[in-house]
């Protein structure tokens, strides 16, 4: 009796194996047999003080993937399909070094994105450099980033020394149409690297056009308290107010500097927290007349950006800001370089995105014409525009002002400001 | 110098909010024993409650006080009932339950996380009647919000002063802080204390949301913001010294925005752990903690 047991055991588990081993061959064959995945690894804040412009990011990348997905995949891969796996960078450093590790070595990821942070993508996009991996930059302005020579780093926004350039050439071509003659900047910015940047940036074309700086504020994003820093302001009292901020502390800088009555004849902000959707939701009135530095507007005169900006709209309950759009547009940056490579081959795909010419298709909707990388992996073209925030018919609305082709028709920006 | 004078009124009422949200880290520390590293969540919780409460209702914040602080009071004492008792209960014979404190760490995770998925991460500010009011003394100009603040947290430490001095509640809470084997001794349920002191702490995390939602922001992570603040205020004060909470939270707000005037705002930061690691080397205790033996 225990014999015949044993034998029955046996011969159930080699049956069981047997099938087992069946079936994995089965689907394995079945799985070949189906489209090819690319795996895209995406490292973007989901978490801590960028989450919100994170999670938009997000959004605004399954939107793109699943239009591109829908259409048809990637059509010299078999119709292989784009498949999005996303990890919370938590805006840390070392966290966006693992997570890249990680998606390399784990997940096998054939292209990366992110990571908006440029004190994340810094490092990030030396790891993916380091395995040969394609990273694709959507929005992380810090210069340096395509300054190192890096062979598989593409960046689709512009740099952050074009920004401070064109704020401060806005400022030279308000002071002219107005005739009204600036002396003083007050720069108040957060102390990451992407505000000590920009501060860098200002300071020498201060110097360059004769601007006086009289107050140089680096603030810490997660401060509880702003009003020291609006003080100061008020202190300083300079005739333009240049601003770097992130989601929460530019809705509080804000905030507190209409409490403190906090006057200048501009003040210009550099897009990021003040381009938030949620900035003038949460700031309203508060916000009127800022000038806002941003690399899109939903008034942008391209075909398809209106309804594109609609879809988002119905989906997720905003508009596109210029991130998300240089987001959108990098969706598509892949999906034509993969197309061209036809080969999942890292170096392949590389020269692909190094010979990217990319004008036509939805990624369109951009403000500038086409996308092509210089030899350091910099979108040549990538553009910048001037909005101002303005209260219309009792709505708080982003208009756009500069540069003057790309003013909304019939309106005439207010330079200086009323005062408060 | 009246920029001083400005400086110096702002990092008073700020400091006395700044307080007013570790108040219950205080008490709770001192009558547990545990660091609860879930305050700051707890704060959080309070604002959202308040940041709904007030969105959907337009209650004005503080008589939305009548509704957040129970509520907030029910939401402590039963989740150190139902969470935290049963770890202490196994770690009963342990001076110091250590375990106890990773579970507040893990609380802290759940409900930053909880948040992050039913309210998503972005911030959100309820536009309330106060919101943006200031007034003028002179030059002076001083934030309505932040003036009631103020206010709330001088009514809230009195009167936790005088509950815990005064009632039959309260000195079986601090009997039970003084130690807890004699206070079960002499027939105090200890664990009943405990919830209603980790109650008590929570609801004043709740008065501190309510008073922070009409000046500033509410998003699943703002705990942490302030979470720092709380420990450096409560071992300046004194572990377990409500007044200490008080005044060092205000001596940390001064400090704050007086030498922001001086130089960049991201030193003051550093200022601040400077002296919080000076205190600890000339005064462990803090400045008003009770000899203890802890």
């Amino acid at each position: 009796m225990g014999k015949r047991k044993i034998w029955q055991d046996v011969s159930i588990s080699i049956f069981a194996f047997l099938l087992v081993c069946s079936l994995v061959f089965f689907t394995g064959t079945l799985a070949q047999a189906g489209p090819k995945v690319v795996k895209i690894g995406n490292i973007i804040p989901l978490s801590g003080p960028s989450a919100s412009v994170g999670v938009q990011g997000k959004n605004v990348r399954e939107m793109a993937v699943e239009e591109i997905n829908n259409a048809g995949g990637i059509k010299s891969l078999g119709g292989a399909k784009l498949k999005m796996i996303y990890v919370d960078s938590k805006s840390d450093p070392t966290v966006g070094v693992t997570a890249a590790e990680r998606l390399i070595n784990t997940n096998k990821v054939h292209i990366l994105t992110g990571c908006w942070n440029s004190a994340v993508t810094y490092p990030t996009t030396q790891v993916a450099e380091r395995y040969g991996i394609p990273f694709i930059v959507p929005v992380s302005v810090r210069d340096t980033i395509t300054e190192r020579g890096f062979k598989y780093t593409f960046r689709v926004a512009a740099k952050d020394s074009w920004w401070t350039r064109d704020q401060i050439l806005f400022l030279r071509d308000m002071e002219k149409e107005f005739n009204v003659k600036v002396k003083t900047l007050a720069l108040v910015y957060e102390n990451g690297d992407w505000g000590t940047g920009f501060a860098a940036g200002w300071k020498k074309l201060a110097k360059k056009y004769g601007y006086q700086v009289v107050l140089d504020e680096p603030y810490p994003s997660t401060a509880s308290d702003l009003a020291p820093v609006v003080m100061k302001m008020k202190k300083a009292n300079a005739d333009v107010i240049m601003l770097v901020s992130n989601a929460a502390d530019a809705i509080l800088l804000t905030n507190t500097m209409v409490e403190f009555k906090v006057n200048a004849k501009a003040i210009i902000a550099s897009g990021g927290g003040h381009a938030d959707p949620k900035f003038l939701e949460n700031c309203k009135k508060n916000a009127d007349y800022i000038f806002d530095e941003v690399e899109w507007e939903t008034d942008v005169g391209k075909p398809g950006a209106k309804e594109t900006n609609e879809k988002f709209n119905k989906r997720y309950g905003y508009n596109l800001t210029g991130e998300s759009v240089d987001a959108y547009a990098s969706m598509y940056v892949i999906a034509d370089a993969l197309e061209r490579a036809g080969s999942l081959d890292p170096k392949k795909l590389r020269d692909a995105f190094a010979a990217t010419k990319l004008d036509s298709g939805p990624a369109m909707i951009i403000s500038y014409d086409s996308i092509e990388f210089d030899k350091d992996g910099q979108n040549k073209n990538a553009g910048i525009v001037i909005v101002q925030i303005r209260e219309l018919n009792g709505k708080m609305d982003r208009i756009s002002v500069w540069p003057k082709g790309a003013r909304r028709a019939g309106y005439t920006p207010v330079f200086p400001m009323p005062a408060r | 110098m009246d920029l001083i004078l400005q400086a110096t009124v702002n990092g008073i009422l700020m400091g006395s909010i700044y307080g007013l949200t570790a108040l219950g880290l205080t008490l709770i520390f001192g009558v547990i024993k545990v660091i609860n590293f879930a305050h700051g969540s707890l704060l959080m919780v309070g604002m959202y409650t308040a940041y709904w409460l007030i969105l959907l209702t337009g209650i004005n914040p503080y008589l939305a006080l009548i509704i957040v602080v129970p509520l907030l009071f029910f939401f402590g004492y039963y989740m150190q009932e139902i969470v935290i008792k049963p770890v202490f209960k196994a770690e009963r014979d342990v001076r110091e339950p250590i375990t106890v404190i990773i579970v507040t760490t893990g609380v802290w995770y759940v409900l930053d996380n909880l948040s992050l998925i039913l309210f998503g991460a972005e911030y959100r500010v309820v536009k309330t009647g106060l919101s943006g009011k200031t007034f003028l003394l002179g030059e002076l100009i001083v934030s309505a919000p932040k003036f009631y603040g103020f206010v709330a947290t001088i009514v809230t430490a009195v009167l936790l002063y005088l509950f815990l001095k005064k009632t039959r509640m309260g000195k079986a809470i601090i009997a039970t802080s003084f130690d807890r084997d004699a206070a079960s001794l002499m027939g105090i349920n200890q664990y009943r204390i405990y919830n209603i002191a980790f109650g008590i702490g929570t609801a004043t995390a709740g008065v501190a949301g309510c008073v922070l939602i009409p000046f500033y922001y509410v998003f699943p992570t703002v705990g942490v913001i302030f979470d720092i603040r709380c420990f450096i205020i409560v071992v300046l004060g004194g572990l377990g010294s409500i007044h200490g909470a008080v005044l060092g939270g205000i001596i940390i707000g001064v400090i704050e925005s007086v030498f922001a005037q001086f130089m960049a705002s991201t030193w003051t930061e550093g200022i601040i752990y400077a002296i919080f690691i000076l205190i600890l080397f000339i005064k462990p205790s803090g400045l008003f903690g009770a000899r203890q033996d802890w």
